[in-house]
């Protein structure tokens, strides 16, 4: 199957060209110049004035000699300069991952023999990474730059200087560049949790009824109507009557993945909402590959969900709605009117979440109450600061017992609750769940 | 016939070599020596010499610090520093703006200035302050490997007769002649007409 995950500059399907931020390179335009002296024409400049006059106040010559070559050097310019310059910007890749790298390739027109430098002005998140000056008559100059942190968020700006032959006079132009879309970087998922009851639809995941799937369930007695292919000869020779070879079906199933966005801790780019969406992309991607029909909730003082959907075109319109902020949803104040096509009946709950909103947890404890088996994966990473004295120690251990008891009291309902702390690769925390069948109880 | 390998180079020379600090260094050891030029000999400046000097100093350092920076990235919009973080940014920003070579040459030339006439120490300290200039100004902006060198390439012819100049007006100065009132008054005009020419070049931009 292939690797759902985008490869930057890669159109991905279902995307309308005339949405923001997906417009990747601007038309040619004419930016008009503003020209000023370089600091090295300032300072020759310094050199020159004084020197000449001292010279001049007190009629010592050999300081207009020690000005003599900077004001040779500052008659070496020209004056032909371009009044305006014809700039287009084209983002190598508009869709990228956490971290990944991207350059802004723009072509310059109308610089003549002027030296062209660009100096990318970031914005939000956006690291610009050093790249070589354009030289004189080359029409196109590449910045690259990184983005750190995952959002639909604008490059910045990029500040085009040209600089004449002897870099005595510089100008510069402005220009606004497009919007990039970064998906958050999934964690590193290979297994998968997967429940011990499955609808009956085709899949990957072994169930235990018996069926067509490739995996050996057991012998049984040959009864008219088996095919003959699966008549096991060793065991039929053993017992004197025919045997045939029975296997277990493949069915796949319903995950619906809840994102818990209402709280935020640590610096962007390591708060919990991050982790959270790095887990969630990991598990979507997980269980995509496997066939899975994966849906996706968040919940964010509100529930908002994409209903289940296999496929490609899921995990694209997964990533897409991490990064919206209204569009897309649909949505509801509560999970207690969630529609059927948001959760369906047995569908596995795994849930990235902090666990600090205690109308999360009661959503919890109802939707296990109402025979969905739910999965937690705590991401809550450190602790609130503690202030000093006693009292703040004091409530720091309640809050701390607090946290146990919630998990506690979610355990004793049946929902398993394991931490993750984005770091390391979900397989670990999810191992005590993956190696076997996952039992549904009602 | 066997070619030879080539002979592993000591990490320190690589980095000295591709390395900007390689041009700071020089800037940064002109400066001083621009100053030590200057100031030198100590006694017939005057006492306003040794705080002029500790100023000139302190302009040479800021100059060196400012080159050895430049490549150090200033916390971008979304990066979080603390306060020692942010206190480090404000004084690298200000590190940058301050024009510390033009506080050198003028450090210099006060020196300088402070002295009785020398005219050929003051030629050797023009030229040195040029070349001051043109090491600071290669320092901060190049940023290809042999770019320094095409740069000083095609300003050679310029600065050869810039040398002519400096040579020509140190003679002059050490002439006897030099110091009668005729010719003064020619010297001066002819100053002040350069200084116009320099400032109609430089102030249209």
């Amino acid at each position: 199957m292939p690797d759902p995950f985008p490869v930057p500059g890669d159109p991905a399907p279902g995307s309308s060209p005339g949405e923001p931020g997906r417009q990747a390179a601007a038309p040619a335009a004419n930016r008009p110049l503003s020209w000023s002296l370089t600091r090295h024409a300032r300072r020759l400049l310094t050199l020159a004035l004084a020197g000449l006059g001292i010279a001049i106040a007190t009629g010592r010559p050999e300081f207009a000699g020690a000005a003599a070559p900077a004001v040779l050097l500052l008659a070496t310019w020209h004056r032909q300069r371009p009044a305006q310059i014809g700039l287009a910007a084209r983002l190598t890749a508009t869709r990228m991952i956490e971290g990944e790298r991207s350059a802004v390739a723009l072509s310059v027109g109308g610089a003549g023999q002027h030296t062209v430098q660009v100096v990318l002005h970031p914005a939000h998140a956006i690291t610009p990474l050093p790249g070589p000056a354009a030289p004189p008559g080359r029409p196109a100059i590449s910045v690259p730059f990184l983005v750190t942190r995952w959002g639909r968020r604008r490059v910045g700006s990029a500040q085009v200087i040209l600089r004449d032959r002897w870099r005595l006079a510089e100008g510069s132009a402005e220009l606004s560049l497009p919007r990039v879309d970064c998906y958050p970087r999934p964690a590193t998922q290979r297994t998968r949790v997967v429940l011990s009851r499955l609808p009956t639809r085709l899949g990957e995941h072994t169930a235990r009824a018996a069926g067509e799937g490739a995996e050996f369930g057991g012998v049984r007695e040959y009864v008219p109507g088996d095919r003959q292919r699966s008549i096991n000869w060793p065991a039929t020779t053993r017992r004197g009557r025919l045997q045939v070879n029975t296997f277990q079906a493949e069915r796949s199933q319903d995950v619906v993945i809840l994102v818990d966005t209402a709280w935020e801790n640590a610096d962007p780019g390591h708060s919990v909402v991050d982790i959270a969406l790095r887990g969630a992309a990991a598990a979507a991607q997980a269980y995509l590959n496997a066939r899975d029909r994966v849906g996706f909730i968040t919940y964010r003082y509100r529930a908002r969900w994409l209903v289940p959907g296999l496929g490609q075109r899921q995990y694209y319109r997964i990533a897409e709605a991490m990064l919206a902020q209204d569009r897309n949803w649909s949505q509801d104040t509560g999970f207690s009117r969630l529609p059927r096509v948001a959760l369906p009946p047995g569908a596995l709950i795994l849930v990235f979440t902090p666990l600090m909103d205690p109308r999360l947890v009661e959503t919890l404890r109802d939707l296990r109450q109402r025979g969905f088996p739910v999965l937690v994966i705590d991401v809550l990473a450190g602790e609130p600061p503690v202030g000093r004295g006693r009292y703040a120690r004091l409530a720091q251990r309640m809050w701390r017992m607090e946290q146990q008891a919630i998990r506690f009291s979610l355990r004793e309902l049946g929902i398993p609750v394991t931490h993750w702390d984005g770091e390391q690769s979900l397989d670990l925390s999810l191992a005590p769940y993956t190696r076997r069948v996952m039992v549904t109880r009602r | 016939m066997s070619a030879e390998w080539p002979q592993a180079q000591p990490a320190w020379r690589v980095l000295w070599r591709h390395s900007v600090l390689r041009l700071a260094a020089v800037a940064g050891l002109l400066g001083a020596g621009c100053v030590a030029w200057a100031a030198a000999p100590a006694g017939p400046a005057g006492p306003a010499a040794p705080l002029i000097t500790a100023l000139a100093a302190v302009c040479v350092a800021g100059g060196i610090g400012q080159l050895g920076t430049a490549r150090v990235a200033l916390p971008g919009p979304g990066s979080y520093p603390g306060a020692a973080g942010r206190l480090a940014g404000w004084a690298l920003l200000r590190l940058r703006q301050l024009p510390w070579a033009e506080g050198t040459v003028l450090g210099a030339l006060a020196l300088e200035l402070l002295h009785p006439a020398r005219p050929w120490h003051t030629a050797v300290l023009g030229a040195a302050l040029t070349g001051y200039l043109l090491a600071t100004h290669l320092a901060e902006s190049t940023t290809v490997r042999g770019e320094a060198t095409a740069v000083l390439r095609g300003q050679a012819p310029v600065l050869v007769a810039g040398l002519g100049l400096l040579v020509l007006a140190a003679g002059s100065a050490a002439l006897p002649l030099a110091g009668s009132a005729a010719a003064g008054v020619w010297l001066r005009v002819a100053a002040a007409v350069a200084a116009v020419l320099a400032c109609g070049l430089a102030l249209p931009v």
